[in-house]
């Protein structure tokens, strides 16, 4: 896993919305701070990943390819602080 | 006021089309068209009412009007496998009484906008994001703009969330989409709608609504029904375009 | 969670704010629905789509001709027991939830009331208060209506409702009523303490809500007489 990361997840099996929906849930797990490492393919996870989890609060530190697995990615995710809290105010 | 002899064009028969579709139906309106060329997948269960899990790999459009004909046997379901595009939206808007828009694209909803003013049909729009829904009712020569009036254009790719990072609770979505067939029945009666001329936004959390007016913008071509039609690309988004003003 | 209910439930599990732990919440959520007519149908139709691992159904009539404008009842199924009906066309729904008869005995975590008269409203929210429960109780008036929210501790259906008597027969429209009563149910199982007590009202496709206060001297309030059970139920 890359420096840092308390967690990873392997979606490269998945289509969307899966992709997004089973790195939420294990950013979900994590706590503020922490590193979230997702290996996804390139396309829609690619281009949507990203995007969403910036929606969602969080920090994409690097999206590097995957070593020796053409067209994977490796996006290291960091669990952003307002984003911890389920209950709504 | 009897809608046995009126039909009703609903577009797409998810999230927001099958809610509009059982509520036309239990309306009384006499014939249904279901535009809807999808495959239902699992997770369209958790808001798409009109499918149960024996129906997941199913064309929606088959399942759709099995489920409406069983519950609604007096209602005539025609149900079209198809894409709701440039070459068949004036024909299919022309035959019916009212549009309801229930698609999940940005060009879909605009092509629906452009072709029920062309054919001077009253539409119902739809849209869905998250816990937020919001309505507008363009009608031919009523007061008020349409879609268009309201955004210039489509929003490009990456503007709006697209549809597999956007969340939906199924009541929600439920919420909207028989507010949208109650608003197609009222339409249907020769009453004014409720959303002509106002955008009707509700967020579930904060259970806030709020009315915007939506005016005609001087010069609109779609309004005019001289906006040419487009072919609709398949845009995954079942976001409402973000509108000034609203909530 | 497994993949099955991830799939199942991966749109919703989007929307911030919900996420795993809030679908497990829903998942052990046993929910009792009073009242199973045309009015019920919507509102059902989604507690089951959410994913509420235990639908409970209280309603002791058969299936009569005017339920057939909901979303449950095919013309074939008048004249039979309502709950019998609704389990039929509900249970095939979702593999994940469980939908049975109401019994007595049961206690549920929260009470959604589309009851048919204004004492069994009463009555049923009362219950559901004591109990310490969140609930809506549904005021059917034409195609709209009325919503009274209430998670534990808000002021309770008796401070709220209505007092116009009772409303015009329900329409067709009235779909969108019950839609959102499942909705408010379900936010405040899956996120307890984020929904304020709120009455919503419905008139002509437009809602708006504000939030309710206590009647002064209402036992809601907290004049708790001898015999009420202190403290909220478990989820």
């Amino acid at each position: 896993m890359s420096a840092g990361a308390a967690a990873r997840v392997d979606v490269r099996a998945y289509a969307c919305p899966m992709t997004y929906v089973k790195a939420k849930i294990a950013l979900d797990r994590l706590a503020a701070g922490e590193r979230l490492e997702v290996w996804l393919v390139a396309g829609e996870p690619l281009e949507n990943l990203p995007r969403s989890a910036a929606e969602d609060g969080h920090r994409v530190v690097s999206v590097e390819p995957l070593a020796g697995e053409p067209g994977a990615f490796r996006v290291l995710v960091e669990k952003g602080a307002g984003a911890a809290a389920p209950e709504l105010p | 006021m009897s809608l046995s002899g009126k039909t009703a064009l609903v577009i797409g028969a998810g999230g927001l089309g099958g809610p509009a579709l059982l509520t036309l139906a239990a309306g009384g309106v006499g014939t249904l068209v279901v535009v809807e060329d999808d495959v239902v997948e699992t997770s369209n269960l958790n808001r798409q009412p009109l499918f149960k899990e024996a129906d997941v790999g199913q064309r929606k459009a088959a399942a759709a009007a099995a489920r409406l004909r069983a519950l609604f046997p007096s209602v005539a379901v025609d149900a079209r496998d198809l894409r709701f595009d440039a070459g068949n939206a004036l024909a299919l808007v022309g035959a019916a009484d009212v549009v309801v828009d229930g698609s999940d694209n940005f060009a879909t909803k605009f092509l629906a906008n452009d072709a029920a003013l062309r054919a001077h049909r009253p539409l119902v729009h739809g849209g869905i994001l998250r816990t937020t829904a919001q309505l507008l009712t363009v009608a031919p020569a009523g007061i008020g703009g349409c879609l268009r009036c309201l955004f210039e254009a489509p929003p490009p790719l990456g503007a709006v969330p697209s549809c597999a990072e956007a969340g939906v609770l199924g009541a929600t979505a439920g919420f909207a989409g028989a507010l949208m067939g109650a608003e197609a029945l009222r339409l249907l009666a020769g009453e004014r709608g409720a959303y002509e001329g106002r955008l009707f936004t509700y967020e579930a959390r904060s259970a806030r609504g709020r009315l915007v007016l939506v005016r005609r913008r001087p010069g609109c071509a779609a309004c005019a029904g001289t906006q040419p039609l487009e072919a609709s690309a398949p845009v995954a988004c079942a976001a409402p375009a973000r509108s000034e003003g609203a909530a | 969670m497994n993949d099955d209910r991830i799939e199942r439930y991966a749109r919703q599990l989007l929307v911030p704010g919900f996420g795993e732990e809030a679908q497990a919440r829903l998942g052990r959520a046993r929910v009792r629905v009073v009242g199973a007519d045309a009015v019920a149908s919507a509102g059902l139709v989604f507690l089951v789509q959410a994913g509420v691992g235990r639908l409970w159904i209280e309603d002791a009539e058969d299936v009569s001709p005017a339920d057939a404008s909901g979303w449950l009842f095919a013309p074939t199924s008048v004249g039979t027991p309502r709950v019998d009906a609704a389990r039929a066309v509900l249970a095939p729904l979702s593999r994940f939830v469980s939908v049975e008869r109401y019994s007595t005995g049961g206690v549920p975590s929260a009470t959604l009331v589309f009851a048919s008269s204004v004492p069994q409203a009463l009555a049923s929210a009362e219950s559901a208060r004591r109990a310490g429960i969140p609930h809506v109780v549904v005021e059917p008036d034409a195609d709209g209506g009325a919503l009274v929210v209430v998670p534990p501790g808000a002021p309770c259906y008796a401070c709220a409702r209505s007092t116009t008597g009772v409303g015009r027969p329900a329409q067709p429209g009235i779909a969108a009523l019950s839609a959102l009563a499942a909705q408010e149910l379900v936010l405040m199982i899956a996120n307890p303490g984020s929904v304020p007590g709120r009455r919503i009202d419905l008139v002509r496709g437009v809602a708006t809500a504000r939030a309710t206060s206590r009647l002064a001297g209402c036992a809601c309030g907290g004049a708790a007489s001898l015999d009420e059970p202190a403290g909220p139920a478990p989820t």
